[in-house]
């Protein structure tokens, strides 16, 4: 399954819709597609809000290719570079209610979240790779 | 599915909210606000209570939401306390240490149990202040 979006939130949100009908398959648990959707989310909200800071049109491609128990994930942007991987995790000390920042969370958790993720710069386009296996997320605690 | 929102103040020191669906980029703001009209009507040292059964789905932007409700909470010398959070809820709560687990509830038996012990140790406080 291919789409294709402009560097609308509105957009981000039908893309997330559509992925997620195209995941309601018998062998893939809710929970899972849950974790999908929230990687996509915070990895396409992220582009949206931070990639095209000069408000030019830009387009997001994604790519699903779903082989349960496995699915993997293509983005592809052509906003400015952004490597999730380079970022530090946030410092998680006590309570979220009382950092002042609570900036790079999103990445955290699809980092967190995901199998495994690569980044790419393929010219002028930001590409990420995503992995997601249902036998491995079936492991760690719910 | 979007969210859909709940709430009832039966008491100025208690209000509960009922979470529906998702709280995400695309919801955020509508919680944002429709809690701006909550928090108002518990007192100073009250309670807000969100069930959080029927919340499906909860991204970062949702979380700093809550984080910023708590706050709010806490600045008005209240609490926020979180009943039955689904299992992504959960997770996603556990992966950033959204929120200290006292303030997590099973169910609404182990959330009675709470507030009764709280108002019993403000009763016990208050019985020993020295009467004016």
């Amino acid at each position: 399954m291919r789409l294709h979006i402009r560097n609308r939130l509105h957009e981000v949100f039908d893309a997330l819709d559509r992925a997620d009908d195209a995941l309601d398959v018998d062998s893939l648990d809710p929970s899972f597609r849950a974790d999908i959707r929230l990687v996509l989310e915070e990895l396409m909200v992220n582009t949206v809000r931070h990639g095209y800071p000069d408000g030019r049109e830009g387009s997001i491609v994604i790519h699903l290719d779903i082989s349960p128990p496995r699915v993997k994930v293509e983005l592809r942007d052509d906003a400015m570079p952004f490597d999730p991987l380079s970022t530090e995790a946030p410092d998680l000390p006590g309570d979220l209610a009382w950092r002042e920042t609570v900036g790079g969370l999103g990445v955290h958790l699809a980092r967190s979240i995901a199998s495994d993720i690569q980044y790419a710069r393929d010219g002028d386009r930001n590409h990420v790779t995503l992995l997601f296996d249902q036998s491995q997320s079936e492991e760690s605690p719910a | 599915m979007s969210l859909n929102l709940r709430s009832e103040s039966p008491t100025p020191q208690r209000s509960m909210v009922w979470m529906d669906g998702r709280l995400d980029a695309e919801t955020y703001a509508q919680f944002d606000e429709a809690m701006r009209d909550v928090t108002p009507m518990v007192d100073n040292g009250g309670t807000l209570v969100l069930d959080l059964s029927g919340l499906e789905y909860i991204s970062s932007a949702g979380l700093r939401s809550l984080a910023q409700l708590r706050k709010a909470m806490h600045d008005r010398a209240g609490r926020t306390l979180l009943l039955n959070p689904t299992p992504q809820v959960r997770k996603v709560f556990e992966i950033v240490k959204a929120v200290p687990i006292a303030e997590v509830f099973a169910d609404v038996a182990e959330l009675d149990q709470y507030l009764d012990l709280m108002q019993k140790q403000v009763t016990a406080q208050q019985a020993e202040l020295p009467k004016p």
